[in-house]
Order: C-alpha cells, then sequence, then structure tokens
C-alpha cells in the first residue's frame, strides 16, 4: 500500500486552514469575554441608576422661613420650650395669608402638619438664648414637613385623587402661596448627613449610622487585622505540617463559608447573652465582624505569603537570620500588599454585613449618634434596612440616599485599598 | 577571559589520593605561602533523604581551606543536597533528615551546641538566581553586619559595606548608587552584590550553588575571576554544571553521580587522569 507523499504545499494548505481555525476560536472567545463584561456592566449602570434615580432626591431639602411675632402674652419667657410655638406659627401665618380659621383651629392644626416639629425646637432655642426677642418679630427657618417637601419634589401631586394623597388640596394650595411668598427655599440637605436617625424622615440623617459603622470597623480591624495576620504567619511560617494544622486549613476555609447570621447567632450568645457586654453596640458589632472578617484575612494574608518568592527567604536565612527576623523583616514586608488588600476588602465586605448586626440588636429605632463603644449605635446597613420598613413614603428616597452613602464609604475604603498597596508594593 | 582549562595546581597535597579518608591533620599552612590550606571542612558518611526518599549516601569529603572545591555531577546527583549540608539550610526542608558528621575546624556543625544562625554567619552562601533583598545595594551588603551586631557604628559599617563591594569588585559601578535598589541591577551585578552580602559578614567559608548558571559569559567571567581572587581569604565550595568552569576555578573537584561520591581529587588530576570510569565519560560529555 503506497501514500500519497504530503508535499510541502499541502502542508502550508493544512497549516493555513489550521491558522484560520485557531484565530477564529480566539475572535469568539474574545467576543465572549466582552459580552460577560458588557452584561455585568450593564447590570451594574442599571443599579446604580435606579439607585441614584431614587435617592438623588434626599440630597436636597425645603426650608420654611415664617416671620413669628414673639407673642409676650403666650411665649414662656422663663421656659421657652413649653410654648405651642407650633400654633402660635400656624395662626400668624393662616393670618398673614387672610384665611379665617374656625372655632377648632381646624385649619392651623392642618396648617401645622406643613411644618417639621423642628420650627418649635428653633423657636424655643433663639428665645433661650435671646430672652429680650420676646416682643419682636423673628424670621424661624425650619425645614418643611416630609409630605409638603416631597410635594415640592414633585412627588406629590394634584393630578392625584385628594382621598388618595397625603395633603389635602387646601394644604397644597397654602404651599403654593407660601413658595409664591418667597417663604419656601430649596437647598442641600445638610441634616442628612448631621443628624441621627429620627422617626420624622425630614430630620433624619445618616450620621449616626455611619459614626456606628466607622467606629464598629476600628473595633473590627483592630481585632482581626493583627489575629489573622498573625494566625496566617504561624500556620504559614512556624507550624509543623501535620494532620493537625491541615485540618485547621480545612477548618479555616469552612469559616470563610459559614453564612453571616451564624455569626450573628454566635455573637448573641457569646457575647451579649454570656460576656454581658452592651447590646448593638459597636464593641459587639465590631467583635461579631471581626469572627467573620478573620478567616478572609487569614486565607488572604496565607496566599500573600506563599507567593513571597523562596529565594528571599533562603537568602535571608543563609544570611544567618533567624526564622523570626526573616519573617517580620523579608516576607511580611514583602506579602504586606496582599495582605493589605485582603484586610481592606474583608473590612469593606464586614461594613456591608446587615444579618449578624440585625441579631445583635441594631434592628430597633437608635436615634443618637455613638459617642463610645459601649452606647447602642445603628449602622449603615441596618439603617437602610429599617428606612426601608418605614411606613414614610420620604423614607424611601432617603434609604436610596443611605445605599449611596454607603457605597461612597466603599469607595473610600476600596481607593484606600489600592493606594496602600501601591505604597506598600516593592519588586523583586 | 583566557580559557584555562588546566589550571596549575601548585598545591602541596599529592595529587589524586583515593577516595577515602583523607589526611585530617595536614600540617597548617600559612597564609599566601601556599594556595591550599588544611583540612576546613570534614565530612564522614553523610547521607541525607527528604521524607524517606535517599538524597546523598555516605559522602566522605575533605575540603581544604583557602582552596575552591568544585562539585560536579548530573543533575539530581546531590551535590547541592551536600553544599547546604554545610550550613545546615537542609533544616529548613520539612522532612529533610541528615546523618553522619561535618566537621568544620574539628567541631561538629550539627552538634546541638552549634545554633544554625551562627554557623550560617560563618558559611555564606551564594545561589543559583541572584536574590538581593529589594531594598537598597547599601542595606543589601549592610544586613548581615547589622543582623549579627558586627558593626558598632554608622561608619564603620561604612566601612564594612565599602570594603565588601570592592571586594566583590563591586564598588566603581555603584559608588554613586548606593542608595538605589539592589534589584535594578543588571543579573552579574546582582550576582557581584549578594557575594559582597555574604563577604560582609567575614564568613570563614562561601559555598555557591551554580552562581553562573542565570548569566551571561561576559558576567560568568567577572564572576569566576572574583572567585579566584577570594579564594585567597576563603574557603569556597562551589557547585557548577559546567565542566570547563569547574576546571577554570577550582583546585579541587569531587564528582557526585547518584547521590554518592565517585572521585575525589586535584582538578588537574580529575581532568586529565580520572580513576573512575563513571567520571570520564562525565567530563568527557558521555552523559550527564
Amino acid at each position: 500500500m503506497t501514500e500519497t507523499p504530503v508535499t510541502s504545499e499541502m502542508r502550508a494548505n493544512r497549516l493555513r486552514a489550521g491558522l484560520k481555525r485557531r484565530y477564529a476560536r480566539e475572535g469568539r472567545f474574545k467576543l465572549y469575554g466582552l459580552l460577560a463584561i458588557g452584561v455585568a456592566v450593564g447590570f451594574l449602570l442599571l443599579l446604580l441608576g435606579r439607585i441614584i434615580e431614587q435617592g438623588h432626591t434626599a440630597f436636597y431639602t425645603h426650608t420654611v422661613t415664617v416671620p413669628v411675632y414673639m407673642d409676650p402674652a403666650r411665649v414662656d419667657r422663663a421656659y421657652p420650650q413649653g410654648t405651642n410655638f407650633e400654633l402660635l406659627v400656624a395662626e400668624q401665618q393662616l393670618a398673614r395669608m387672610g384665611i379665617a380659621d374656625d372655632a377648632q383651629g381646624t385649619k392651623a392644626a392642618e396648617l401645622r402638619g406643613l411644618f417639621s416639629s423642628e420650627l418649635k425646637f428653633a423657636a424655643a432655642e433663639r428665645i433661650q438664648n435671646n430672652p429680650n426677642l420676646i416682643g419682636q418679630t423673628v424670621p424661624i427657618a425650619a425645614p418643611l414637613s416630609d409630605d409638603a417637601d416631597l410635594y415640592f419634589k414633585h412627588e406629590i401631586s394634584l393630578d392625584t385623587p385628594a382621598d388618595q394623597r397625603r395633603l389635602s388640596d387646601e394644604q397644597i394650595g397654602w404651599l403654593d402661596r407660601m413658595q409664591a411668598s418667597g417663604q419656601v427655599a430649596a437647598h442641600f440637605n445638610t441634616g442628612l448627613f448631621t443628624k441621627g436617625d429620627s422617626t420624622e424622615p425630614e430630620l433624619a440623617g445618616v450620621l449616626g449610622a455611619v459614626v456606628g459603622s466607622a467606629l464598629m470597623l476600628l473595633v473590627t480591624a483592630f481585632i482581626a487585622i493583627p489575629l489573622g495576620v498573625g494566625a496566617a504567619l504561624y500556620l504559614e511560617e512556624f507550624a509543623p505540617r501535620n494532620r493537625l494544622t491541615d485540618l485547621i486549613e480545612v477548618n479555616i476555609n469552612n469559616l470563610a463559608a459559614v453564612p453571616s447570621i451564624i455569626y450573628g447567632l454566635l455573637g448573641l450568645a457569646l457575647f451579649i447573652n454570656w460576656m454581658h457586654l452592651p447590646r448593638a453596640s459597636p464593641l459587639v458589632g465590631g467583635l461579631v465582624l471581626a469572627l467573620m472578617a478573620l478567616p478572609t484575612i487569614i486565607i488572604a494574608t496565607r496566599s500573600s505569603l506563599k507567593a513571597v518568592p523562596p529565594s528571599i527567604r533562603e537568602a535571608a536565612l543563609a544570611m544567618g537570620a533567624s526564622k523570626t527576623q526573616t519573617v517580620f523583616q523579608h516576607t511580611l514586608p514583602l506579602a504586606m500588599p496582599g495582605v493589605m488588600t485582603g484586610a481592606i476588602i474583608s473590612m469593606a465586605h464586614a461594613l456591608g454585613e446587615t444579618a449578624p448586626l440585625l441579631l445583635i440588636g441594631m434592628v430597633s429605632f437608635i436615634p443618637g449618634i455613638p459617642a463610645s463603644l459601649g452606647e447602642p449605635t445603628g449602622a449603615l446597613p441596618s439603617l437602610i434596612y429599617i428606612w426601608e420598613n418605614a411606613s414614610e413614603r420620604a423614607f424611601h428616597e432617603r434609604t436610596a440616599a443611605a445605599i449611596l452613602v454607603l457605597l461612597a464609604f466603599m469607595i473610600v475604603m476600596n481607593a484606600a485599598a489600592i493606594f496602600l498597596r501601591r505604597r506598600f508594593e516593592r519588586r523583586w | 577571559m583566557k580559557f584555562n582549562l588546566f589550571r596549575a595546581a601548585d598545591g602541596t597535597e599529592g595529587g589524586g589520593s583515593p577516595v577515602g579518608p583523607p589526611v585530617i591533620a595536614a600540617p597548617p599552612v600559612v597564609h599566601g605561602s601556599a594556595p591550599m590550606g588544611p583540612t576546613k571542612i570534614a565530612a564522614r558518611d553523610v547521607s541525607v533523604s527528604y521524607s524517606g526518599k535517599q538524597a546523598l549516601y555516605d559522602v566522605t569529603l575533605d575540603i581544604p581551606d583557602k582552596t575552591v572545591t568544585a562539585l560536579i555531577g548530573p543533575s539530581g546527583c546531590g551535590k547541592s543536597t551536600f553544599l547546604r549540608t554545610m550550613n545546615r539550610m537542609n533544616d529548613t526542608i520539612p522532612g529533610c533528615k541528615v546523618t553522619g558528621r561535618i566537621d568544620m575546624d574539628g567541631e561538629d556543625i550539627n552538634a546541638k551546641s552549634v545554633d544554625p544562625v551562627l554557623l550560617r554567619a560563618r558559611v555564606g552562601m551564594v545561589f543559583q538566581k541572584p536574590n538581593p533583598f529589594p531594598k537598597t545595594i547599601y542595606e543589601n551588603v549592610a544586613y548581615g553586619p547589622r543582623i549579627h551586631g558586627l558593626a558598632a557604628s554608622k561608619s564603620e559599617l561604612d566601612s564594612v559595606v565599602e570594603a565588601s563591594l570592592k571586594r566583590a569588585g563591586l564598588w566603581e559601578e555603584v559608588a554613586d548608587r548606593l542608595h538605589s535598589p539592589g534589584t535594578g541591577l543588571s543579573g552579574g551585578q546582582q550576582q557581584r552584590l549578594v557575594i559582597a552580602r555574604a563577604i560582609a559578614v567575614e564568613p570563614e567559608v562561601i559555598l555557591m550553588d551554580e552562581p553562573c548558571s542565570a548569566l551571561d559569559p561576559i558576567a560568568t567571567a567577572k564572576i569566576e575571576e572574583l572567585i579566584d581572587e577570594l579564594r585567597e581569604r576563603y574557603c569556597i565550595v562551589i557547585v557548577t554544571h559546567s565542566m570547563a568552569q569547574a576546571a577554570r576555578v577550582s583546585q579541587r573537584t569531587a564528582f557526585f553521580h547518584m547521590g554518592r561520591l565517585v572521585e575525589t581529587g586535584d582538578t588537574e588530576d580529575i581532568f586529565t587522569n580520572p580513576r573512575e570510569r563513571r567520571t570520564l565519560d562525565y567530563i568527557t560529555g558521555r552523559f550527564g
């Protein structure tokens, strides 16, 4: 049997055909990659766009300025907080607009509903600071109530049937008149960033939650990073390789996959019920998040220690450096970028954790801004959870705003991770 | 560089002493008068196994001071393993077991009383791939004196660094950039930097594990010249794959094969008149 000899021309043709197939395969693979990235970016933009669309209105708010005649007959000089400023202001405003009230004061009550309770506190504070204002007319500025604010943000409109909206035709008419007279001004919602939580949306801010989250992260970082890096250093550089260390390694990997709610239960049982640490405090929150972050930090640190070229270790050992000197003078500094990245990413993860926080009591309404680790506090993710479940409509835009604040917090942390990575990175 | 395959060995020891326990009590040689010194390291029945797999069988070898001893042999013959027993670098490998006795100046280096950290201050090592620390040139050289507390002051440290770099033939090239990273140097310069780092602690022995295998011929020539100069002060043991290099730089050669020491003797004799068939086959390129 004879075979036709393969000529060089045939070989060249086969090569060409094969080459075409190879390039086609490469092209297809690149296309899949682009598609995958396109889908991912698309969803991300959709999500961000939706949140921004919902939340951007929360960043500005409307304030009303009313001239208040500090009627000496009604303002209590000794105890201005006891004065019913709301009624006083409403009656004066009605009079200014030339509207007569009925005997029960129904219209004054309806008008009062358009102002936030902040008005009363602002007026009382002015008198408290300067009792001589009694008898004079003083302009007082305060936020509008959440519903009035929503009207100016076009969230409540006259097109909706009157029985299905929270403002009556009359109230809307008053709002229009106050705006026409220049009493209503839109401005940046500083309160959102300078106030703690409140049951009234127009007075609610994220500061308490931001401070709470920051304090928790501080606790987490101070506990989880030294402990995690230390554990990883020991396991990777010092521990003998045997069954026990293998078992520990498997368990650490498993712990990294345990659902966060389990850590919440553990924290509840261990820190609150057994150690009697204060409920809903940044201390307990930080401890629970530290437990959660530990496995991730250990795994990240170990893998970056593994990535340090053995030649550096050998060089140091051969120079007569002790094991500890080798680890702390050479291996760890070289692993530092990876350690930093791992630590900060796990911190960012901890920042967004909600379930364990709800279990340790952060689901409750906590209006204050924590000043110490032992005080009850809210946290950004739990605040988002609480606001999302609130019945007032004005909380919905604030939920989206809180999400944006949380995302900004995370972006800052990740930027810090990149910065630190660059800073510590050394070539070898 | 002149290819000097058969360097004149003007040693006092008789050429081609048979494999076996050589004379330990060689007469002390006054420094400089004769290139080959007394026995610095005496290995007796050294065996090494990695997790039960034996890599080295009963090696008995004397390494003279102020001499370059080349360990040659095909890949996996145990020459690097043997080299690493001399500064106990094998201790760092889990599952590695060393038996037998290695004496340095008559003292068992594997004895409990000998701290491997101190031993490594006396026995420097240069690796196959240049491995300077990712620090400045200065810091690289100053590292050893620093961790061993050898320099009492900054100026003393400066002079140690300068002397070491000079001795390693690198001073001229780096004097103006001592504080730039050592990793920015070329491969050959890095290897000389590593040698400077090793000699900064004034070791007695320098172990070199294929120090030129990652370098080009010009850099190799420089390192070889350097080794030749260093021989006057140190006991040097070099593992090499290149027979030509062994012939050029060493006075003594030990041929390893399959984990056993096959033959040892003056380099000239090994290369011109090997006693073992396997040595002849290897040096003539029939295997390896």
